[in-house]
């Protein structure tokens, strides 16, 4: 009788290690790679990397409601000229500006969100493109924005005082970098908290037949407008720090074509099953092979062209489904914990572990 | 304003429309039937241009057929299209978001291939249709009045091959159920291609035919955005609609570029479909979906 009992309990504890294992390593190896790698131009790529990844991580957010956003860029650019006018016309300090950014986004989504989010199917995807559309004819039309020849010399974040670590200020490519984390982290941390909760039960719920979630009981709109804010929130932050980082802020920078469809592209690739790890590797791909490929010189978008066609034609779940070859994991902890179990599986085995495989 | 100005904004704004109605057709056409979001629609149009303006230029053929070969050169690529990498696609899983993928992957590869071979400054072409028509007090050119002709009388026979040849009673087969008519005998991996060539050669001819009017340029593609919005305005699948949606627009440019400057008008007709597609989610005479098919 004692038993399946052990077995179980143990079986618990070594997934829950597992996944913690993983986390682990994957924040020392992250925290780790200024200090092997000192060029700042692999820095600031690993920087846009991480923006990507955060953008895309807004569009699973809310492919998950069954929504299509193609207003992503948009509110990234919303939250991007928000802090730099906040910062600029009104003297406010990079840190206050940062939340202010995040804030003044979700409020335009929240009012956007109660035109919008009544529809679903194209009802929605058509004018979350026709608003991207106004945001940058907006952008680049009005004067007060910079017209089309955009901002330039935003200023850097201050220096900000932590306790325990000496004063860091914003004169080398590497504090951004572990800012760029600290926000990244920040966006997975809110997005990991609400898929927990109730509220992202009921998105899932609305994700796999918005019919029989509406008849349970689960109110469509409210639910949506929730997941439509906080996703376009997300986006105004990176947007904030991406202002601040780059300096300088033009309109087309933020159209819909083909920022946002990159978005699409970076989470598609990855694998839509992994909300947060998968928008990372394709976002990591994606953003370094043209680069790799820009020794080809002009031919370098027809061949990332054809890679991402060939990557579509073959690894249709995206990468990371094809890597663990399955199409089952919709709760992100899962995915985390595949994560997990492969960086486990490449570290030194130890007695225990290779007794628990058997 | 005279009412012979208000007359030329309207021949304008027709003959935009009309271009517009054009595009839409087709990709209305390619959106029911292999239900790809084609966003590389543009650069077929950009093809169709390019095509036609090397034919009359470098090989001296005369207008019309040239603007047959452009058509029929943008229906191969097409088909090759559709037979090489969406066909694939028709199978697997969320094909949606898939098809839209690789539909943009594949404007990526078509847009840079054009900006290697013509260059990146924009070619102009002499009229082809030079003068002027005077009706009573008011003057048109005459290419926009051949525009106009060729445009409708494509439309027609687009609906006539719609209606009364079986091609395209399989083509609303397909798009109403294809595992049904695959039940009567009809091929959908056929039809789908025969659609993705139709669409694929609507969009070439309507490059072809915009070529003398515009300065040539391997932007062009960026087309595809008023064209989704044509379509969408006016309803998936919907013929009429593409047509009051393509005139709405075309009308909207051609007054708002008179009168507020070509950014703010571009404003105001996003704002209309904004408000259009809030209380009509399914476009002017389409229906509402309630869920896509992710």
């Amino acid at each position: 009788m004692e038993k399946p009992k052990r077995t179980y309990r143990f079986k618990r504890i070594d997934t829950h290690n597992r996944t913690s294992i993983g986390i682990i390593v994957l924040v020392i190896i992250l925290l780790l790679v200024p200090a092997v790698m000192h060029s700042p131009y692999y820095i600031h790529l690993l920087i846009m990397v991480g923006i990507n990844a955060a953008l895309a991580m807004t569009f699973i957010f809310l492919l998950r409601v069954g929504l299509i956003n193609l207003s992503i860029a948009s509110f990234w650019g919303i939250g991007a000229y928000a802090s730099a006018m906040l910062t600029m016309r009104l003297n406010l300090s990079f840190w206050l500006a940062l939340p202010a950014a995040t804030i003044i986004s979700g409020v335009v989504a929240l009012i956007v969100g109660l035109l919008l989010c009544r529809n679903s199917g194209f009802g929605f995807i058509i004018p979350t493109l026709a608003f991207a559309s106004v945001v940058v004819l907006i952008l680049g039309t009005f004067d007060v924005f910079g017209g089309y020849v955009g901002i330039v010399n935003i200023p850097h974040p201050e220096p900000i005082a932590i306790p325990f670590l000496p004063v860091i200020e914003f004169t080398s490519k590497t504090p951004y970098y572990y800012l760029m984390l600290f926000l990244v982290a920040v966006v997975i941390t809110a997005f990991y908290a609400f898929y927990s909760a109730s509220t992202g039960r009921a998105w899932r719920a609305i994700g796999l037949s918005s019919s029989l979630a509406e008849s349970l009981g689960v109110n469509l709109f409210k639910y949506r407008l929730t997941a439509f804010i906080i996703s376009s929130s997300a986006c105004g932050l990176m947007g904030s720090f991406y202002a601040h980082y780059y300096s300088a802020l033009v309109p087309l920078t933020f159209a819909p074509f083909p920022k946002t469809i990159y978005c699409h592209i970076f989470a598609i690739l990855g694998g839509i099953g992994f909300p947060f790890a998968g928008p990372a590797i394709g976002a990591f791909i994606l953003t370094i092979a043209p680069e790799l490929l820009r020794a080809t010189g002009a031919i370098e978008p027809i061949l990332t062209g054809l890679l991402v066609i060939l990557l579509v034609l073959f690894a249709p779940t995206g990468i990371l489904g094809l890597a663990t070859s399955g199409w089952s994991s919709m709760h992100p902890s899962e995915s985390i914990d595949r994560i997990g179990k492969w960086i486990k599986a490449s570290l030194p085995t130890s007695r225990t572990d290779r007794e628990n495989r058997k | 304003m005279t009412a012979s100005v208000a007359m030329q904004l309207i021949v304008d704004g027709l003959a935009m429309g009309l271009v517009y109605v054009l595009l839409a057709s087709g990709f209305n056409l390619i959106m029911t039937v292999p239900k790809v979001l084609f966003i590389a629609y543009g650069e077929f149009y950009m093809l169709g241009a390019y095509v036609l303006w090397g034919l009359v230029l470098l090989g001296n053929i005369p207008f019309l057929p040239a603007l047959c070969l452009a058509t029929i050169a943008t229906a191969i690529l097409g088909g090759i299209v559709y037979r090489l990498i969406f066909q694939r696609i028709q199978y697997m899983e969320q094909q949606f978001l898939t098809n839209i993928i690789a539909a943009l992957a594949l404007s990526m590869i078509i847009a840079q291939g054009a900006l290697l071979v013509f260059g990146t400054e924009s070619r102009g072409m002499p009229s082809i249709f030079p003068g002027i028509v005077n009706i009573g007090a008011i003057t048109i050119a005459a290419e926009k009045i051949v525009l106009v002709v060729l445009t409708l009388a494509v439309l027609m026979g687009l609906n006539i091959f719609l209606q009364k040849t079986n091609y395209g009673r399989a083509m609303r087969a397909v798009s109403f159920n294809a595992d049904v008519a695959a039940l009567q005998g009809v091929s959908a991996n056929m039809t789908c291609l025969v659609t993705m060539a139709v669409g694929c050669g609507l969009a070439g001819f309507a490059g072809g035919l915009m070529a003398p009017v515009f300065a040539l340029s391997p932007k062009m593609g960026s087309i595809t955005i008023f064209v989704l919005f044509v379509v969408m305005l006016g309803g998936i699948g919907s013929m009429v609609g593409a047509i009051l949606a393509g005139l709405i627009l075309g009308m909207t440019l051609s007054f708002g570029q008179f009168f507020f400057g070509s950014g703010l008008s571009q404003i105001v007709f996003f704002v209309v479909i904004f408000i259009i597609l809030y209380f009509r989610p399914g476009g002017l005479l389409g229906k509402a979906e309630a869920d896509i098919p992710i």
